[in-house]
């Protein structure tokens, strides 16, 4: 697993053509690795019919509502949280 | 590929709370799929796959971009051809308008 | 001509896709890709499956702690428990109401739902509206669902991106000490299971 729980992860701000499950709303967001969710099958190429191996990591990422909208109405302790393949994510080298 | 299915974030109105009857044609829709991904013969990612990219997302119902959806991945596995799609919606058609 | 199944629409077709779906319907049996008894047993499927199976869920979480323990850590292991052994591959997580922490769960991309416990989503919930809102603002739809979440609260927000679906674990309403099990599951709705709404009160009909 490339990403422990607590990481601080980026999503990657890519356009990639065809079928993906990374919302454009986190695209470029930075959030952090709650938890490793387990391997699948990777859905982007499941979507034209290929065995979508070998399986990927997706992960649960949140994120501070906060980072996501500027105009977020809502304390900043509410967070939003996705389900991400590590592919996706890279480590966020900023300082916390 | 367009992304307009891809909406988390953008603006939207208020909440239509009604609830429509589900129709007979929509449990059908339903259940074909289910039948299709039970055998293998399609999974959901196919199924996404293949709503995201309807030209005419956002003018369909749910159930309609399923069953727009499943024709197409039906055709494009070369399981069903449109022309026989075609030629048997006629007939049910006429059917259903009656004599 | 197709006998089977006992839905034909003579009256008050609302969508030309009706028709279509028939001719595919058709199509597939005649050739043999699916039998009437798949067809059947996938209505049959959806039509076990309701907002019922997820209050039983909840009202056995709320008197059973080990219950609990494991619908929070292994839904599926926990709804199969209950004999509604899902048969989709998605994993299911379930997640706890606190007083500090409300629930929200959307699919922004399409409609993912816990149909195998739930059965088919709301119509409100696979609309554009919420689709676009809930993740952007999870307040105000909750508020438009007439729940307000608890000053100082947290609400969180899960969006279904991929092989997971969602199920709030609401909390127990007070005051319900004396109920059953069943009269428990009663109280809790399809609308507190997705998050925009917590379960009923219960009624003052001369407990304890």
């Amino acid at each position: 697993m490339t990403f422990e729980p607590g990481a601080r992860v980026r999503v990657l701000p890519s356009e990639k053509p065809g079928h993906v499950r990374t919302p454009a709303y986190l695209k470029g967001k930075v959030g952090w690795v709650e938890s490793l969710i387990g391997e699948f099958p990777n859905p982007e190429e499941l979507a034209y019919g290929h065995s979508g191996l070998p399986e990927r990591p997706l992960y649960k990422v949140g994120f501070r509502q906060t980072d996501l909208w500027q105009d977020y109405i809502g304390p900043a302790e509410d967070f939003l949280y996705a389900d991400i393949y590590e592919h996706w994510l890279e480590p966020e080298r900023g300082t916390t | 590929m367009g992304r307009v299915h891809d909406m988390g974030g953008s603006p939207g109105g208020p909440i239509d709370k009604g609830q429509h009857e589900v129709e007979d044609w929509e449990r059908l829709a339903d259940a074909i799929n289910g039948a299709l991904g039970a055998k293998g013969l399609q999974s959901t990612d196919e199924l996404r796959r293949a709503i995201e990219s309807l030209e005419n997302y956002r003018d369909l119902s749910y159930y309609e971009r399923w069953v727009a959806a499943t024709e197409k991945l039906l055709v494009e596995k070369g399981v069903l051809s449109s022309d026989e799609i075609d030629e048997r919606t006629a007939e049910i058609e006429r059917r259903w308008d009656g004599p | 001509m197709s006998d089977h199944h006992s839905h034909e629409e003579p009256v008050g077709i609302t969508s030309p896709y009706a028709a279509r779906i028939r001719s595919i319907e058709a199509l597939l049996l005649e050739k043999g890709i699916l039998t009437e008894p798949e067809v059947q047993d996938s209505i049959s499927y959806m039509e076990a499956r309701s907002p019922a199976n997820g209050a039983k869920l909840v009202a056995r979480a709320w008197v059973d702690p080990d219950f609990k323990a494991l619908l929070l850590s292994d839904g599926k292991a926990a709804a199969s428990e209950l004999g509604m052994a899902p048969k989709h591959p998605a994993e299911l997580i379930v997640v706890e109401n606190t007083p500090e922490v409300h629930n929200l769960i959307v699919c922004t991309l399409c409609s993912c739902y816990p149909r195998a416990i739930l059965g088919r989503p709301p119509d409100w919930y696979k609309s554009f509206e919420y689709r676009s809102r809930a993740v952007k603002e999870p307040r105000a739809v909750i508020r438009e669902f007439g729940f307000e979440p608890p000053e100082g609260g947290e609400v969180i927000v899960h969006d279904s991106t991929a092989d997971v679906r969602y199920m709030v674990l609401p909390m127990r309403p007070t005051d319900t000490e004396d109920l059953s099990e069943e009269e428990l599951a009663e109280l809790v709705t399809r609308d507190s299971l997705v998050g925009v709404n917590v379960p009923r009160a219960p009624s003052r009909t001369g407990h304890g």
